[in-house]
């Protein structure tokens, strides 16, 4: 009895933590997908490209502006915990790349909302990068998350996404 | 001032460049928004301390940049690029640059907050 106590004691913290974690960190990350999704709708015809040039651009409009946003979101206990053991074997993390995408889909879906927000239907030359602010590289960070910066320019362009176009 | 990430600019000309234009920031929280973090990554979701963070390095970097660009009486900084370093835990270097240039006065440009947040420069004369 007494043993099993100690037992309880030594594991019951850190496994209730986990579980915390489990089905918080699930929770959040299904709202965080649907509203997402809710909000992508909204701006459907924004079209959004990593090229370098301006397709079919109003000139008598408003001068094209940088557009930028950042992310951060953590990597819940959880799944920071099956990452480590992960680690062990090697192989694909899918937890670390699951909260990774939905970094990069928040950043540019908020690129694409400034854009409909300041009047524009398109962003050129989209660029996502990641953002080391935890000193990560130095491994001397016990909580992860991850930092995305993304940026690129909004205009007018003559034609909504859903049109095709000759590139 | 037009700030873009782009080489070229519809509706205007390029007519003059006036080299590198740059800003950057080392920008560090305070402990107890690190503290606060490390208790919002047990179940995951965006920190905002940190996103914060970042916002704040880049709208004061991108104002140094804007401000050596109008002191050279540029129209537009084009091609803006981010670089980022992690200094150490907690901090973000954020690095802005780009190239300044002048516009054909055909299509003058309206000075217009380019970054928000940041009141547009002076007009040079």
């Amino acid at each position: 009895m007494g043993e099993l106590l100690i037992v309880l004691l030594y594991f019951g913290g850190p496994i209730i933590l986990l579980a915390v974690a489990f089905f918080a960190g699930n929770s959040i990350a299904k709202k965080h997908n649907k509203r997402m999704e809710d909000r992508q709708q909204v701006v459907a015809h924004i079209r959004y490209t990593d090229l370098k040039r301006y397709i079919h651009p109003h000139t008598g409009s408003p001068p094209p502006e940088l557009l930028c946003a950042e992310v951060t979101l953590g990597i819940d206990h959880f799944r920071g915990f099956l990452g480590k053991l992960k680690n062990i074997f090697g192989g694909e993390v899918i937890s670390y790349q699951k909260t990774l995408d939905r970094a990069r889909r928040e950043a540019i879906l908020q690129i694409i909302e400034l854009a409909h927000a300041a009047g524009m239907n398109a962003v050129a030359n989209l660029r996502v990068e990641f953002v080391d602010i935890s000193g990560n590289a130095n491994r001397t960070k016990k909580a992860s998350m991850v930092t995305i910066l993304a940026y690129g320019t909004g205009y007018c362009s003559k034609q909504d996404a859903q049109d095709p176009i000759a590139v | 001032m037009i700030v873009v990430n782009t080489e070229t600019l519809p509706g205007y000309e390029i007519v003059q460049s006036l080299g590198i234009v740059q800003g950057n920031v080392v920008r560090a929280k305070h402990m107890g928004r690190d503290i606060a973090a490390s208790f919002k990554n047990i179940v995951g979701g965006e920190l905002k301390g940190y996103t914060e963070l970042l916002t704040e390095a880049r709208r004061d970097a991108s104002a140094r940049m804007i401000a050596q660009a109008g002191e050279l009486g540029a129209d537009a900084v084009i091609n803006v690029r981010f670089s980022t370093s992690a200094i150490t835990q907690g901090a973000a270097e954020l690095y802005v640059y780009g190239t300044a240039v002048k516009l054909s006065s055909s299509g003058s440009a309206q000075p217009k907050a380019a970054v928000e947040g940041i009141p547009p420069p002076l007009p040079v004369s």
